[in-house]
């Protein structure tokens, strides 16, 4: 009876395992498998080991490059991580017009990504047209050159994505403040604490499991950064901004190198490997000590 | 019980045969056209030149008919929007049929786009026959996705009347493998407003030409001066800006690239006349201020500045009839000149795109996509079907509302009948004042501008390494224009000539 309902449930498991064998694991597997061999095209031609690997990682922009997409990683940290939270401890503080402001805040989301990236890349124009450069304009101070600026291009990108994509952060937050207990803050109020002491030891315990498993998540997600600097910046000025997944890209579509794509590939599966057996381990951590 | 493991068997039966379906190979042995006999045209002894056929190309070459006779070739680049373009596609199409009873077009939207093209050619979808641009021919000889074309161009005499300048693009190892469809050299395009703003047009409505580019950045000063637009600029990015670069250091002195006796490519640009024609373009900026704001320009945003009224000069060629019709230009603003010299040589860049037959094709599919391009005008002898196919091109520039007015390089060796038909047509059909275009028509057969086609190897990736020294420049006022170009040197030789000795 038991091995009955096993063979219904693997039965009607067979369309979904199919599905993500030919959408998923098999164009991952053959991607690392054909990473290893000189590529013609999408034909593998001869098995090569690690020549494909000791290639991209020899190209004498490849540090550069990883430097640029761990610069990403560290500036959507200090920018993107910490003000939803912020928001999110307001809006639960808020008696009124709470739903006004979480919908407000949560429009970016519901944006289309080239939507969003072409509107920054005028709001960061570089002549007078541009929308900051308008604005300062009001205060007599020149142009800037914002984009084109070696030293802000990363942080600028890293706000234009950090705007779109802080109201579901926001709102992940908000619901696991939500969900805190009331009678702890009751009990910290009568112990004495104030604003600051019920935030630090009764709010950030409490979502301290969200706030880990959001924190691994946004790293795996910004190293994949692509769309970004292809959009806005071209990979510029003279490589600034660009990152492994835009390299990824210009290996692929651009220079029609497909060997050594599928070798920066598996150079960031290995990174994002490690980064998401991270996750996983926080999130049974996380799920043992809920339970 | 039984019911509930029935519909779950049904279930799980028929979501696996749709997925597989869907995942199923659609290449391998299905007609192009829906006919019940196919015979496979990929056989070697089919191909003319023993290129090796490659597993995914052979659905392009079962549009052979044994039983019928009919030989079917599916033809890229097709228009994929209604309007003027797609009715003259058609109507070519409709007589070529009438004409040749055995053969059928099968149309086909797909445009070469490196983004697709390898998983279209491992999945054997390529079309018969399409265009690609000159610096792809490389790669898609060494890809074996090319069938030489060698015979089927003999036999109507086209090898012997083609531009020498294109053989090097066309053919590998004494194969003819492509047919250019149309090539173009670079010439100034100006906005011809802002040139009468400036005081740079003549009484006749020729433009001030310049005859150096120490010339053309006077002249871009005075357009600064005199209507505070940007005068002068060149792309920065997308692989634009190395592009139109190449032919401004060209004219400095600089070779990119040279082959040694083992056939191994050397880099050969950290020159000093290199570093003077980088310092060319830093100066555009910071001594002159004739540089738009924005430096990180591709080509689309290029066009752009250039079509709204934004900028005054723009390096560019034929194509410069393309953003009148995008931004809604005038065409009776938009003027083109020829070159200007450098120090050491007056020279443009000779660009343009070929045609492939796709390496699976069978021999009567050569034959037949060779009289296809005579319906589209791409002949030497002048024919009803030629003539027609030139008169529809002009008809719809001139119904997309482009500026009719530029004549066209020369893919062929001589002064063909069919070069000097098309020009005459211009003449007769333009929508613009010609002696805006004077200037670059002339140089056409100019003896004095050498035009030179694209790098040979590793284009794109020179143009990438490019891009970041002309952004580098026009971002930092102190760039060392010497370490940029080492520098540019180094990495082109390290990342790519010494990794892709063959391949392009």
């Amino acid at each position: 009876m038991k091995l009955k309902k096993k063979f219904s449930a693997w039965l009607l498991m067979i369309p979904a395992l199919l599905a993500l064998y030919f959408a998923i694991w098999r164009p991952q597997i053959m991607g690392i498998v054909w990473s290893f061999f000189k590529m013609n095209g999408y034909n593998a031609e001869e098995f090569v080991g690690l020549q494909n690997y000791k290639e991209v990682m020899a190209d004498t922009e490849f540090v550069k490059i990883l430097l640029n997409t761990v610069k990403y990683v560290i500036w959507s940290l200090i920018i993107g991580f910490i003000p939803p939270v912020i928001i999110a401890v307001i809006l639960n503080e808020m008696v009124h017009l709470k739903g006004f402001f979480k919908t407000v805040l949560y429009l970016p989301v519901m944006l289309p990504g080239i939507v969003v990236m072409l509107l920054w890349y005028y709001i960061y124009y570089p002549d007078a047209s541009g929308l900051f450069n308008i604005i300062l304009g009001h205060f007599g101070i020149e142009p800037q050159m914002w984009l084109s600026n070696a030293n802000l291009t990363i942080p600028l990108i890293v706000i234009s994505m950090t705007w779109k994509s802080m109201g579901a952060s926001m709102l992940l937050y908000y619901s696991a403040l939500q969900s805190i207990n009331g009678e702890l803050y009751e009990a910290a109020i009568l112990d004495g604490a104030g604003i600051l002491k019920r935030i630090r030891y009764v709010t950030l315990p409490q979502i301290s499991g969200v706030l880990l498993l959001s924190l691994v998540n946004q790293i795996i997600t910004v190293f994949q950064v692509m769309e970004q600097p292809m959009t806005m910046t071209g990979g510029g000025p003279n490589g600034a901004s660009i990152s492994l997944g835009y390299q990824l890209y210009q290996y692929a579509f651009v220079s029609g190198r497909i060997g050594h794509a599928l070798a920066l590939g598996g150079i960031m599966f290995v990174f994002l490997a490690i980064a998401t057996a991270f996750y996983f381990y926080l999130n049974h951590k996380i799920e043992q000590n809920v339970d | 019980m039984s019911m509930k493991k029935g519909i779950s068997v049904t279930l799980a039966c028929i979501m696996s045969v749709m997925l597989l379906n869907g995942c199923g190979d659609k290449g391998g042995t299905e007609s192009v056209n829906g006919s019940t006999e196919i015979t496979s045209g990929s056989t070697e002894s089919e191909n003319e030149g023993g290129q090796a056929v490659n597993e995914g190309t052979e659905a392009t070459g079962e549009g052979a008919e044994a039983t019928t006779g009919i030989v079917t070739i599916s033809v890229g680049n097709w228009p994929s929007t209604e309007g003027a373009s797609l009715d003259t596609r058609e109507s070519q199409k409709k007589a070529f049929e009438e004409k040749y009873s055995e053969i059928k077009i099968e149309p086909d939207t797909w445009a070469f786009d490196l983004k697709t093209y390898y998983p279209k050619a491992a999945a054997g979808l390529l079309p018969t026959t399409y265009t690609c641009p000159f610096t792809e021919s490389g790669k898609i000889i060494r890809s074996g996705y090319a069938r030489t074309m060698t015979k089927a161009l003999q036999e109507v005499g086209y090898d012997k009347l083609l531009n020498e300048k294109l053989m090097d693009i066309i053919s590998k190892d004494g194969e003819i493998y492509y047919m250019p469809e149309s090539c173009y050299a670079l010439g100034i395009g100006y906005n011809v407003s802002i040139f009468e703003q400036a005081g740079l047009m003549n009484e006749d409505g020729t433009p001030k030409v310049p005859a150096t580019w120490e010339d053309l950045l006077e002249m871009a000063k005075i357009i600064k001066e005199k209507t505070g637009k940007a005068g002068f600029a060149i792309p920065t990015s997308n692989n634009s800006g190395g592009w139109l670069f190449t032919p401004i250091a060209w004219s400095y002195g600089v070779d990119f690239m040279e082959q040694d006796e083992n056939g191994k490519w050397k880099a050969t640009f950290d020159t000093e006349e290199c570093v003077k024609a980088l310092q060319f373009v830093r100066d555009l900026k910071w001594e002159n201020d004739v540089f738009p704001s924005n430096i990180l320009i591709d080509n689309a945003e290029y066009q752009k500045l250039f079509a709204t009224g934004q900028l005054g000069m723009i390096i560019t060629g034929a194509s410069i009839t393309q953003p009148v019709s995008t931004y809604e230009m005038d065409p009776n603003d938009v003027g083109l000149f020829a070159m200007p010299a450098g120090p050491e040589r007056r020279v443009s860049l000779l660009g343009g795109k070929i045609y492939t037959v796709s390496s699976g094709s069978t021999d009567e599919q050569v034959d037949a996509a060779v009289k296809w391009y005579e319906y589209v005008g791409v002949s030497p002898y002048i024919s009803d079907a030629v003539a027609s196919a030139q008169q529809q091109e002009i008809d719809t520039a001139l119904a997309e509302g482009r500026a009719v007015g530029v004549e066209k390089m020369q893919i062929w060796n001589e002064d063909s009948e069919v070069v000097q038909n098309y020009n005459r047509l211009v003449e007769e059909n333009a929508n613009v004042n010609i002696n805006h275009f004077k200037s670059y028509n002339e140089s056409l057969t100019d003896p004095s501008l050498e035009v030179q086609v694209e790098e040979p190897v590793c284009a794109q990736d020179l143009y990438g390494i490019l891009d970041n020294c002309l952004q580098e420049v026009l971002n930092n006022e102190n760039a060392d224009c010497a370490a940029l170009i080492k520098n540019a040197a180094e990495q082109f030789q390290t990342n790519f000539l010494d990794v892709y000795a063959e391949g392009n």
